[in-house]
């Protein structure tokens, strides 16, 4: 016999290593990315005809791009890419490097503004949409699929199961347009996150406010997403309740809401937690579409808007933060397995 | 249709086996809903110029007053910001985003397919590199990476599909790394390699023909993820400016006062055409899977069948039994099948403290008798004929509600291999308090843990096993446990079913010793169901012997192997070694029991029966008396020798 805990920790500690690695990756990636696809972000984003050469230069300098990429590594680079005749401290990627670890994304090329305080500005918004977007979709898809599995094969079972897969087959973009369109007609706020002059408000008008201006971006969040996890919350269900153990449950006398309750729900919330992180990708897909669409002013409108003006610091700190976001969130999505499944036992 | 399956090798077997999965899958609606849809959207992005009303490029003579149009004869869905037809511009839009879905999807299944296949197949080193490399590209999320790329490079139309394609990969190398692995370690391939096949014939010839249909199944997702990732990059500003695919049209039109002026014909039709496509793949995705990966569709929560009987007026409970099982007939009824008469008019009696075996191969309706006794058919399962007296209450007569007095309190089951018969994410001790507290709602909480211990302790389980979870049990274990929880609200019935197959011989006969000691302890009466004749000779006052369903024989324990009248009864005694006749030659019944839903039109033993005649063939016999002491056979002998 085992010692769970032990094999526990263990487990808990590989995903967090692996986690961490995973970051790593997606921060050399994000450099290397600018650096080496065509075009000269400089060039790219200060674009203006009017600057001169030397003015351009000037930028150059001020976003860093004067200097060498990055040092050739001599000893460990056969092909010698790079500058070798550099100092390695003062390359683009030791400087992007230092600057991460200082939390610095370097300046937007449209406002000039640190990028960090522009993004931890829209993170929150993004965190409140998807938030409360995902519970909603989790909450109702959960219902609706236990409601499927329960009533399987009767023509309830059938519709929910057709609604759920017209759901998943709508862009979310297009979904957000009808909606927005709807609601232009019926008084629902067009664009943004609160009416403008509302900050002069008291504190429950303005979250009143917020909550309004959320309804549609939310509701279009919701419908997109509802519909996957209806399908699998009913597919894990009629897995967990054809198993032996509900034979059990059954012969024992218990009723069929006490046998949903303590024996089949959890066990069928497991794969939904899986599905759950794995999902977290294409969630944050559905923000960007829909913050666009809404002008919701987070880290998706933050970046449609940086691929518009070629602002590539912001674009690449928008990316940064959300690449680095959703495999944190994927981690956490993770542990919680380890931790609901007594069963888990790392390999 | 005809086309599609014949395209792909020329031999027999191949075509064979296209044409069972096209029958398979032409009976799944949805499935062929979608293949349609699917058709029907290729159909039209082919004969576009044949159907399109206005060229691709009519804007050249348009004016001012003609944007944003509404629908009219003229423009079936008006017009678009540049005053084009927005239909043409919708059927032309096909050709871009459905081109785009299949060069996409092309790049990223071979790439997931090579992946999955290389990983699966070689194992070692290039699986941990290929697998680490897919479960990281997996967690970054694709479509800002797309953006950010797309946004980098030209946003032309190769671009856009080569970064969707690169980036699409992830799940098939998964999905096709765990069927490599499965179809690997069959047989056929094993012995392929043993007999040193190569490696490039073993691929091609044993593994991607099992490995294809997974992923002609990935193939129709990641169609549809590849066009809804291109219609995002278009509607965000990443489209190729020079091709108007569907976003393409729906970024033009929300960009440029779709939305303001009210044109909602813009904004609506070019969706309704990436709708179209995805639900089509969707439900297509979703009709081969069910083909693939048949599931049943039912649970053990559903609806039981009502119970009907065909004979009216049957006699009451007899007196001084327990359990009075009288004429009791089950079928299984699937759509589109014929019924399967599973159990049909078996009878037996048990008085407290007695002890039934029920014996019989497997397939003879022994569990689904057993079942039906507490209405736990599954959803096919049906009631047709009979009555299940528990102390004079008829059980069939009852509701759920009233049935769940009865369950456990009355008469508790113990399942064949109690492997998954307990809950795996709840301790074992907190499953037998569960029943304590459903039947004895005035048992003291207090007690509840030392009455579970003592249960535990009752079956030898020590009492700091009470708070573990079934997975850290033995088999052995969890069958005891099982035990435990079936005696832990007092039941006068207990139904064993085959509760000691797969276990080892010492461990079974711990069991049988319990189960034995308790019935004399606490006045159980047992209901045990055993290919064991041994267990049976040992341990049961009377046999129920079942065949196809049907009572064989009917007798006490004595007068079954002593004086056994029906043939069956009497092969398996000869399949059985018997220690005071060591020199006895054992022998097997040749054959298989029927299928249930095949039955022979005669007796269903004569196709095995040595002893059959003409008459076994065309005339089922009836139940005979033999004798007193309620001695009972289903043979047309006993009547020629009457």
């Amino acid at each position: 016999m085992d010692t769970p805990p032990m094999n526990r920790s263990r487990a808990l500690l590989q995903k967090i290593a692996w986690s961490i690695f995973t970051i790593l990756f997606v921060i050399i990636l994000n450099f290397f990315l600018f650096r080496v696809l065509p075009g000269d972000p400089a060039r790219a984003g200060i674009r203006d005809p009017r600057l001169k050469k030397e003015a351009v230069e000037i930028l150059r300098i001020r976003f860093g791009l004067d200097k060498p990429v990055i040092n050739c590594f001599e000893s460990l680079n056969p092909i010698k890419v790079g500058s070798c005749d550099v100092n390695p401290l003062d390359t683009q990627f030791f400087i992007y490097i230092r600057n991460l670890l200082q939390g610095e994304l370097g300046f937007s090329y449209h406002t000039n503004r640190p990028v960090t305080e522009i993004l931890s500005e829209r993170l929150w918004n993004t965190v409140l949409l998807i938030g409360a977007g995902q519970i909603l979709a989790i909450l109702i898809g959960v219902a609706l699929g236990v409601f499927a599995a329960w009533k399987a094969r009767t023509s309830l079972d059938y519709a929910a199961v057709m609604v759920s897969l017209l759901a998943w087959s709508l862009p979310t973009f297009w979904l957000g347009i009808i909606l927005l369109f709807w609601g232009s007609a019926n008084g629902f706020p067009l664009a943004g996150k609160a009416t403008p002059g509302m900050s002069s408000m008291p504190l429950l008008q303005q979250w009143g406010d917020i909550l309004w201006h959320m309804f549609l971006p939310t509701l279009t969040y919701t419908i997109v997403y509802m519909g996957e996890y209806t399908l699998i919350m009913r597919s894990s269900l009629m897995d967990v309740l054809s198993e032996d153990y509900i034979l059990t449950a059954k012969a024992k006398g218990l009723s069929m809401f006490q046998i949903l309750k303590d024996h089949a729900l959890k066990n069928a919330m497991l794969p939904l937690v899986t599905v759950i992180a794995i999902n977290l990708g294409f969630t944050v897909a559905g923000a960007i579409q829909i913050e666009a669409v809404f002008s919701w002013p987070g880290l998706g409108s933050a970046i449609v808007e940086a691929v518009g003006r070629r602002d590539f610091p912001m674009l690449q700190g928008a990316f940064l933060l959300i690449a680095v976001a959703v495999i944190l969130a994927n981690m956490l999505a993770d542990l919680t397995y380890t931790y609901l499944d007594p069963r888990v036992k790392m390999e | 249709m005809q086309t599609t399956i014949q395209t792909s090798e020329p031999s027999n077997q191949v075509t064979a086996r296209l044409l069972g999965f096209w029958r398979t899958f032409r009976k799944n609606r949805g499935g062929i809903v979608g293949l349609w849809m699917l058709v029907f959207i290729i159909l039209v992005a082919i004969f576009a110029p044949l159907i399109a009303p206005y060229d691709e490029s009519s804007s050249a003579q348009t004016s001012i007053s003609d944007i944003y149009q509404p629908p009219s004869a003229n423009h079936w869905f008006g017009t678009d910001d540049a005053g084009q037809d927005v239909f043409s511009n919708f059927i032309y839009g096909a050709r871009v985003s459905l081109t785009v879905g299949f060069f996409a999807a092309f790049i990223s299944i071979v790439i997931g397919g090579l992946f999955g296949l290389v990983a699966g197949f070689f194992g070692g080193r290039w699986e941990t590199f290929l697998m680490r490399f897919t479960d990281i590209m997996l967690v970054i999320p694709d479509l800002p990476l797309m953006v950010v790329i797309v946004a980098l490079t030209k946003p032309s139309l190769l671009n856009i599909i080569f970064v969707i394609g690169l980036l699409g990969w992830t799940t098939t190398a998964r999905v096709v790394r765990s069927q490599t692995l499965a179809v690997k370690s069959r047989k056929f391939v094993l012995r392929a390699r043993a007999i040193g096949a190569g490696k490039g014939h073993i691929v091609s010839r044993h593994i991607l023909p099992l490995v294809m249909p997974i992923l002609v199944v990935q193939a129709v997702l990641v169609i549809s993820l590849a066009i809804l990732n291109e219609s995002a990059l278009s509607f965000i500003g990443l489209g190729d400016p020079t091709t108007l695919s569907w976003g393409q049209m729906l970024n033009y039109a929300f960009g440029r006062g779709a939305m303001s002026t009210g044109a909602w014909w813009a904004l609506v039709v070019p969706g309704f055409g990436i709708v179209w496509v995805v639900l089509s793949l969707t439900l297509l995705g979703q009709g081969l899977e069910q083909v693939l990966n048949p599931r049943l569709d039912t649970h053990h929560l559903m609806p039981a069948k009502p119970t009907v009987r065909k004979e009216a007026g049957e006699q009451p409970a007899g007196k001084g039994s327990l359990l009075d099982v009288q004429n009791l007939s089950i079928d299984y009824v699937t759509e589109g099948k014929a019924r399967a008469h599973a159990v049909e008019n078996v009878s037996f009696t048990l008085k407290e403290g007695e002890l039934l075996g029920l014996v019989g191969e497997s397939g003879c309706g022994k569990t689904t008798l057993m079942l039906a006794l507490l209405k736990l058919l599954p959803a096919a399962g049906q009631i047709v004929n009979g009555r299940v007296y528990f102390k004079g209450q008829d059980l069939t007569e009852l509701g759920e509600d009233e049935l769940n007095k009865v369950r456990w309190s009355g008469v508790s089951i113990v399942f064949q291999g109690a492997m998954n018969a307990l809950n795996p994410v709840r301790t074992v001790g907190d499953q037998i308090e569960e029943a304590i507290i459903k039947h004895l709602p005035d048992f003291p909480k207090a007690n509840l843990s030392a009455r579970v211990t003592e249960l535990l302790d009752l079956v030898g389980i020590a009492a700091d096993h009470k708070d573990h979870f079934p997975h850290q049990y033995s088999g052995g274990m969890r069958q005891r446990a099982m035990i435990a929880m079936a005696l832990a609200c007092n039941p006068q019935v207990i139904i064993a079913d085959e509760p000691t197959t797969a276990l080892d011989v010492m461990i079974q006969a711990q069991i049988l010793e319990l189960l034995d000691s308790l019935r004399k302890k606490l006045g159980l009466a047992i209901v045990f169901v055993t290919h064991d004749l041994g267990v049976v000779a040992e341990m049961c006052d009377k046999v129920l012997v079942m065949y196809g369903g049907v009572t064989a024989e009917y007798a006490g324990v004595d007068v079954i192997y002593n004086d056994p009248r029906h043939p069956y009864t009497q092969e398996l005694l000869k399949a059985f070694p018997d220690l005071t006749k060591p020199k006895k030659k054992l022998s097997s019944i040749p054959g298989y029991p029927p299928r249930l839903d095949a039955l022979p039109s005669g007796c269903r033993f004569a196709p095995r029966c040595p002893a059959a005649f003409d008459r076994c063939k065309t005339e089922q016999p009836a139940l005979h008396r033999v004798g007193a002491n309620g001695h009972i056979a289903s043979c047309h002998l006993i009547e020629a020798s009457k």
